[in-house]
């Protein structure tokens, strides 16, 4: 008699987490899916019941892994009472993010699979509001210049992005406090304004 | 000219070459074009040693693993592709330094065809590179080269007097970054971003930041 899985005792959370992991450490293709089991401590059809296939649990991976992002950031940014500062906190966490080889995945699987294209660009969405939130509301206090936001915001986006890859790749060059000075380098350039020197990190 | 290997077919090179290319150059130019056309994932060396007129018994002479054909390949790739964009000759530079760099925007960008043929097989080699530590320092090699060429192109413009005097490396490292940035988004076809909006990003960027007209640089 062959043992029934147990499907209602496990929570899609649980079955995520263990995709991000097993995702970012092995990469998409070298995942199977009873290796996510594994570390979910289910059953190959435990995962299969949540997400009919890798490529799913990819988009559902870094959406679970984009929340848990947000939440902190939201949770970061409450502490903060000016424009300038969330901004370089903004940054900050851009930088400090463990999703980027996640993204890097995405990006590559999006390139031939549309569905996946679409998921890129909900996330993508997504990201760019965040920006622009904070954008809009330096405008409208008075700390940044910017004409157009919406265009600001994508250079801002691309930007992390390109610098992001280097660093991920461990490119010297690009360490993460050299990624922060290039971004708060272009941000102060873009924003007009400049960003708090101590907050930098740069003797005033 | 030294006659086919027996069993291979002379194929067209692709581009003009002053002899005909070897067999691991062939086996080494299938395997960019199944990888741009399949995805690296579903390249088989079967398929590669079709593509390029040899045995699969000869690949595995070349590659000892599909893992190292694929890596070579890549790296094959953007060393001609670096080849050709940076080893101009000083000598034969007639461009303004503001030409030159509106040029190199857009080539650097995903255009249709083997440019970006080339773009795919660059995020290819992201993937690759943020797992596999062997392929970093190569990956970096190629980052420094590129942004070599673009400080040269920018010093070039400071000393003719046709841009600010920035700091080279420092105008080169963003415009890399943003390069990377729009040119994937233009590459996933993003509604928001093609290749015009990209280059037009772009000059948005570094016009004013080398006080040239944006305009300057989209020609």
């Amino acid at each position: 008699m062959s043992p029934r899985p147990q499907v209602d005792h496990i929570r899609k959370p649980q079955i995520l987490s263990a995709a991000v992991e097993v995702i970012a450490e092995r990469g998409v293709e070298s995942t199977r899916i009873a290796d996510v089991a594994e570390a979910a401590a289910t059953s190959p059809a435990g995962v299969l019941y949540w997400f009919e296939s890798r490529d799913k649990l990819l988009a559902a991976a870094l959406t679970f892994a984009e929340d848990s992002f947000y939440a902190q950031l939201g949770d970061r940014l409450a502490e903060l009472n000016n424009p300038r500062d969330r901004f370089v906190a903004l940054i900050d966490s851009a930088i400090g993010g463990q999703d980027w080889v996640l993204w890097i995945e995405l990006w590559t699987r999006s390139l031939r699979d549309p569905d996946l294209a679409r998921a890129r660009q909900r996330l993508d969405d997504r990201w760019r509001a965040e920006i622009k939130a904070i954008l809009l509301a330096g405008v409208a206090s008075g700390d940044f210049e910017v004409v157009d936001t919406e265009r600001v915001t994508l250079e801002l986006a691309a930007l992390i992005d390109g610098l992001a890859v280097q660093t991920a790749m461990g490119d010297e060059l690009v360490s993460p406090p050299i990624m922060r000075e290039i971004c708060l380098d272009v941000a102060e350039r873009v924003l007009g304004t400049t960003l708090d020197p101590a907050v930098r990190g740069i003797a005033a | 000219m030294s006659p086919p290997e027996a069993g291979a077919t002379v194929e067209d090179p692709g581009e003009p070459s002053a002899a005909e290319p070897s067999a691991r150059e062939r086996i080494l130019e299938s395997a960019c074009q199944l990888v741009a056309s399949d995805g690296i994932d579903d390249v088989r060396i079967a398929r590669v040693a079709t593509r390029a007129g040899v045995s699969t018994a000869l690949v595995h002479h070349y590659f000892s693993t599909r893992e190292d054909l694929l890596t070579d390949a890549l790296l094959h790739s953007f060393q001609l592709a670096a080849e050709e964009r940076f080893g101009e000759d000083p000598a034969e530079r007639v461009e303004r330094a503001t030409e030159r760099l509106a040029r190199a925007i857009r080539t650097s960008l995903p255009e249709p065809g083997e440019s970006e043929r080339e773009w795919v097989l660059w995020v290819e080699l992201w993937l690759r590179a943020v797992r596999d530590p062997s392929l970093q320092p190569v990956a970096a090699a190629l980052y420094e080269r590129y942004r070599s060429w673009l400080a040269e192109v920018i010093q070039a413009g400071i000393e003719s007097g046709e841009f600010e005097p920035v700091d080279p490396g420092a105008v080169a490292d963003h415009a890399m970054a943003i390069l990377d940035g729009l040119g994937l988004r233009a590459l996933l076809r993003d509604p928001n971003m093609d290749l015009a909006r990209a280059r037009r990003t772009i000059a948005g960027l570094l016009g004013p930041e080398l006080g040239v007209d944006p305009a300057d640089l989209l020609r």
